[in-house]
């Protein structure tokens, strides 16, 4: 064997192992990143589900003790954006993505008919907005400017409470929520304080859907940076 | 970042895997044939005390403000003066190097030629042919100086009776400017390539500062041609072709004058773009593939073709996907303050955006840079190389597509451009 094809063959051994190598690492990352997600899905259903139970043992809300409710609907907006970036990254149809988003979606609808109580039993007055979008190719044009003008607006004022839900996921309760609150197939859809729309224009006109309240509440800092 | 996933999209970057795994394959193919034994030899090689007579041709055209640098270089060689012959051949200048070179007629070592303008090829020829008695020619370019050493650095690789032709260490002369450093970079990446590549004789191109030949293979197989603007690589293919073999000499140093200019050095390097691939398409076509050729006809010149492909292949990858990143983030984000737009998002290691594409991306780059470091250390090149190679990382692939586009664009329509 003359020097140079044993050279090939040695670089060509060393090129696969270092792309072997390399691919092995990125997907244990992203295996990662879903295990950091379950982790993330668990302690919340524990939390949701302790929540629940408090309520169903005092049955009248001990509303000074459930105040975590809104800790609980920051760390549920976490969950969202990293679910996001993992199903930008492995894509919409990859199974554990699709497991991960549907445990997911269970949770936002725990945590918004939880949410929904303790405003009843406690008096509060939280700003909640349900927004179904459609992650397939062709079918909803504006659902990528709606979801970032809302991620805006949660980042922006944090009395908001967003729920999104992805409108072709195969759940029989998200079928329910939308059989219950009447979601036609037009999308975007939201739902902002229990009244419906549809379509998506500018920030402008989305923001005239919420109560001026919501806008009120903000701190000087983040109301510069609104038009 | 937007609030949910938008619609899963192709991913483009799939066209660039094959260049990353030739690209990396190719390096370490370079890594392991620079630990070989015959590179090692190369490098452990020292200077010749040996003596033969060796003739330095430099051929001229409109060098006035180099050539005499050029000259002084060559007459502070340690080498024997007895045993060294300086033919300088003006081909045909306009300018003052006619009276630069006349200042040097009473030098004994020095031939002086002047004649009409024919090239740089029928220049090298004339040079030959006023240097009967050498068993060595040099060319050097008038724009190129050299190292006092060099010389008896790149005559040792004449030992080997097969090797007709030997190369040196290239670098930048006082490089001062940042495009100027970006070459310099370039330039000392091609000397451990070249070293390299010469332990498994895949060299095809002789370059014009300093390159050595023996003229018993010349004469055997004939003297310099047009070559498409690119004698030393017809040449070397010749050499090459005929089975002889092209050796280096890595601390052989000589240093060139760059293009200062982004125009300059593109016209430079579509001239030599264009002439790599059209030799290799028209004239040694037959030598692509060719197991005949070893490392040369297997790998080293369709690489070659490759790299260009690839060039231009990438950046036009490049451009469509940043282009449809920054009108997709224009349209999702218009209408919201550009203040949330530009806020720093979390910077979670979760959402660290690594892939394979970018890890490998990263090795190929990193291995350019380490080759670069390998090439000046074998060389022992002075200066320091931090700002080339930033210069190289940011610059070159922002440049090096267009003379890319050019070369190929004038190779498919057949279009000629002059020399300057």
């Amino acid at each position: 064997m003359s020097l140079f094809t044993r050279n090939v063959v040695i670089a060509l051994f060393i090129t696969g192992v270092i792309i072997a190598t390399v691919i092995y690492s990125v997907s244990y990352l992203d295996h990662q990143r879903i295990v950091e997600l379950n982790d993330i899905q668990n302690r919340l259903a524990t939390d949701t589900l302790s929540i629940d139970t408090q309520f169903a043992l005092l049955e009248e809300a001990p509303c000074e003790d459930l105040t975590e409710g809104t800790a609980l609907t920051h760390e549920l907006s976490d969950l969202g954006d990293k679910l996001a970036f993992t199903e930008e990254k492995l894509g919409a149809t990859n199974p554990e993505v699709l497991r991960l988003k549907q445990q997911y979606t269970l949770l936002e609808i725990r945590d918004y008919l939880l949410t929904k109580r303790l405003a009843n039993s406690c008096g509060l007055h939280p700003v909640i907005a349900l927004y179904f979008y459609s992650n397939t190719p062709g079918s909803c044009a504006d659902c990528d400017r709606a979801g970032y003008a809302l991620s805006y607006l949660r980042q922006t004022y944090p009395k908001l409470r967003v729920y999104a839900f992805d409108y072709d996921l195969d759940l029989g309760a998200l079928r329910t929520l939308v059989s219950v609150e009447k979601v036609d197939a037009q999308l975007p859809a939201f739902i902002i304080q229990g009244k419906r729309s549809y379509g998506f224009t500018t920030l402008e006109d989305l923001e005239k859907q919420f109560p001026k309240s919501l806008f009120a509440t903000t701190t000087t800092a983040t109301t510069k940076v609104k038009k | 970042m937007v609030l949910f996933a938008s619609p899963l999209i192709m991913h483009l970057e799939v066209f660039a895997y094959p260049f990353i795994f030739v690209s990396l394959f190719f390096e370490v193919f370079l890594l392991v044939t620079f630990f070989s034994s015959p590179a090692r030899a190369q490098r452990d090689r020292k200077a010749s005390t040996k003596t033969p007579y060796i003739a330095m041709i430099v051929p001229c055209f409109n060098e006035e403000t180099t050539i005499r640098g050029t000259v002084d270089s060559l007459l502070a060689l340690t080498y024997p003066k007895d045993r060294l012959s300086i033919v300088l051949v003006n081909d045909g200048s306009t300018d003052n190097t006619k009276e630069i070179m006349d200042t040097f007629a009473g030098n004994p070592q020095i031939q002086i030629l002047h004649k009409e303008n024919g090239g740089k090829h029928s220049a090298i020829n004339a040079g030959i042919e006023m240097s009967p008695q050498a068993e060595f020619v040099g060319c050097l370019d008038a724009d190129s100086f050299v190292a006092p050493d060099a010389l008896r650095e790149i005559i040792s690789c004449f030992d080997n009776p097969r090797v007709a032709a030997a190369t040196p260490a290239m670098s930048v002369y006082k490089p001062e400017t940042l495009l100027e450093r970006m070459q310099n970079a370039e330039f000392i990446f091609g000397i451990a390539l070249r070293h390299i590549v010469a332990a498994v004789n895949g060299l095809y191109v002789t370059p014009g500062p300093f390159s050595l030949y023996r003229v018993s293979v010349l004469k055997e197989i004939g003297g310099f041609r047009f070559g498409h603007q690119a004698e030393d690589m017809e040449m070397a293919l010749r050499i090459q072709r005929h089975g002889y073999e092209i050796d280096n000499a890595p601390r052989a140093r000589v240093f060139a004058k760059s293009p200062q200019t982004v125009r300059g050095l593109i016209k430079q390097r579509t001239r030599w773009t264009s002439g790599f691939l059209r030799n290799v398409s028209y004239d040694y076509r037959d030598m692509v593939g060719n197991v005949r050729y070893g490392a040369l006809g297997i790998m080293i010149l369709p690489l070659g073709f490759i790299a260009v492909a690839g060039g231009i292949l990438m950046f036009f990858l490049g451009l469509f996907m940043s282009g449809r990143q920054i009108l997709s983030t224009i349209l999702v984000t218009s209408g919201v303050p550009l203040s949330y737009t530009l806020s720093p998002r979390s910077l979670e290691i979760f959402y660290f955006p690594i892939s394979t594409m970018l890890i490998l991306s990263f090795v190929v780059t990193g291995g350019i840079l380490m080759f670069m470091v390998l090439g000046k250390r074998v060389s022992q090149t002075p200066g320091t190389l931090v700002q080339g190679m930033l210069a190289y990382l940011f610059l070159f692939p922002f440049i090096a597509p267009f003379w890319l586009l050019r070369s190929f664009a004038d190779v498919t329509t057949g279009h000629k451009r002059s020399w300057r």
